[in-house]
């Protein structure tokens, strides 16, 4: 899935176009260093660089030629048309990556006849310097359309939308007192800073069952889990996988959607723009499962339950995804009436449990032998690698092995 | 009350996933002051015990399971009836008990439960 790029030798990810010398077809000029973006976060440890993040770096082309012309128009306020070709020879492209970082160094190539006047270079160069102050701009809440007009903002919405929490693109890192760092936050302050735009797009994982399937308009409904009903497009390649979860709809067969959905300014979830992978989900899988206790008030257990906390929720589901082996079986999980979740495994002759606090991020551990009566407890701090493993290693050594 | 008495119990429906009913359903929280509260199973059968539950009291159940009264006693787990809020309820009596001997005698009377399977289901439609 990830692949590393590295300054030497042949990389196939550089589309690297070149003229011919001696025939007449359009020459390109050697490149002309542009941007060298820092991509910061877990995933580009190691200098790794997903290929999916390749498309939000695909976008910022998009944009740059945008406000290169907005910005000759600023200059050339008589002037109804660009100058011919003023965008048509131009390309950023990536030349190379920093040697063991996620530092794409992208370059601005221009066609030859273009470069007779000059002009391209030094207007792509103000839109680069436009877009950079803009997303510091928004960074340290400041007025972004002093840097942008309003109507050119709506671009954003497809540069960094792959973006994760934690996770961010520092357009000019070289200086540390204006790295125009794209998080998820200033992306959505950049695209909102214009009155025109009502939503944002966004990637994400949703969880849910699926009630309705048009066969004619090949669209389905997505019921989110504790969420809303959506309508989502189903390309070819899952009208499989969608049939399967609408002919399960009453057995409660859910699925996993990745894609692209719109918030509204709200971030109130309002609809499926793509759907890249869709998948049934087990029926013990562990996110889905905690989904369902979103939806718990306080008083749920007949008036006793605590409510769970959300972040909470989302802190166990991130920590089973990063800690609880594939190999092992999935436990059957519970909502508990102080607020937290207990995890259960039934391994005959063992009985197993988990007992977690969300609040605490810790666990009681009880595993009991049913024929030898024997039982063990251990407080585990589920923050900690360690007892991770000490709790996956248990669990195999009593039999926890996933049933081929 | 005798041995084969059984204590029926009232399964909360987030306390079931794929059919598979979790021990807490088997133990006192922490407010029942470690009485576990069940219908006296010689004196209500399971369906009326489920309807008293759910329509009478109002709680949400989705069915009813339950183990005995010789269960019970051989977990050292004394059965009390309790006929204050009704006259069929009873509670297993678990407080002298630490925790670690509560979640053991739960996870032991939830295998006998399931063992003895559902006495009563109430059948949804929607998943």
């Amino acid at each position: 899935m990830f692949r590393t790029y590295t300054s030497s030798g042949y990389s196939p990810c550089v589309p690297y176009v070149v003229g011919f010398q001696n025939r007449w077809v359009e020459l390109v000029s050697d490149p002309i260093p542009f941007l060298r973006p820092r991509l910061v976060g877990e995933r580009f440890e190691g200098g790794a660089i997903p290929l999916e993040v390749l498309k939000d770096l695909a976008a910022v082309e998009e944009l740059i030629v945008e406000v290169a012309k907005w910005s000759y128009f600023q200059d050339h306020p008589d002037r109804k048309r660009l100058p011919r070709g003023f965008s048509g020879g131009v390309s950023l492209k990536i030349t190379e990556i920093g040697d063991g970082s996620a530092i794409p160094v992208i370059g601005l190539f221009l066609a030859s006849a273009n470069l007779v006047t000059g002009q391209q270079r030094i207007y792509f160069e103000q839109a680069r310097d436009h877009v950079i102050h803009a997303i510091d701009a928004a960074e340290n809440n400041q007025t972004v359309t002093s840097h942008l007009p309003e109507r050119l903002l709506g671009y954003f919405d497809r540069v960094g939308r792959s973006l994760r929490d934690g996770e961010a693109i520092e357009f000019n890192y070289v200086d540390p007192a204006q790295p125009a760092r794209l998080t998820r936050t200033t992306r959505r302050k950049l695209i909102l800073a214009s009155a025109d735009v009502q939503e944002v797009s966004e990637e994400v994982v949703l969880r849910g069952a699926i009630p309705e399937f048009d066969q004619e308009k090949m669209t389905f409904t997505l019921q989110v889990t504790h969420g809303p009903r959506l309508s989502a497009p189903v390309g070819s390649q899952h009208v499989h996988t969608v049939l399967e979860g609408f002919n399960g709809y009453r057995t409660g067969v859910r699925v996993a959607l990745q894609g692209v959905a719109r918030f509204n300014r709200y971030n109130r979830l309002q609809g499926i723009e793509t759907v890249e992978h869709i998948s049934l989900l087990d029926p013990n899988d562990i996110a889905a499962r905690i989904d369902d206790f979103r939806g718990l008030g306080a008083g749920w257990l007949d008036g006793k339950g605590v409510a769970p906390a959300p972040e909470g929720l989302d802190w166990l589901s991130c920590a089973f995804e990063k800690h609880y082996p594939d190999h092992l079986p999935l436990p059957y999980l519970y909502p508990t009436a102080e607020g937290g979740v207990q995890a259960e495994w039934s391994l005959p002759p063992y009985e197993l449990s988990l007992e977690v606090s969300l609040d605490k991020r810790g666990g009681e551990w009880h595993g009991l032998n049913l024929e030898s009566d024997l039982d063990t407890t251990r407080q585990l701090d589920l923050e900690s690698v360690a007892d991770w493993e000490w709790m996956v290693r248990e669990i195999q050594d009593l039999g926890g092995r996933k049933p081929r | 009350m005798t041995g084969d008495t059984l204590l029926l119990r009232q399964i909360h429906p987030t306390f079931v996933q794929q059919g598979r009913v979790t021990s807490q359903a088997f133990r006192p929280t922490p407010k029942d002051e470690n009485r576990l509260s069940v219908y006296d199973g010689d004196m209500i059968q399971p369906e009326p015990a489920w309807q008293h539950y759910t329509m009478s009291l109002g709680f949400s159940s989705i069915g009813v399971m339950a183990v005995s009264h010789a269960e019970c006693g051989a977990l050292d787990l004394p059965v009390e009836p309790d006929p204050e809020p009704f006259p069929e309820h009873a509670v297993i009596n678990f407080s002298a008990l630490q925790k670690n001997e509560i979640e053991k005698r739960a996870k032991k009377l939830r295998t006998h439960a399931e063992a003895r399977d559902w006495l009563f289901r109430y059948v949804t439609t929607a998943p």
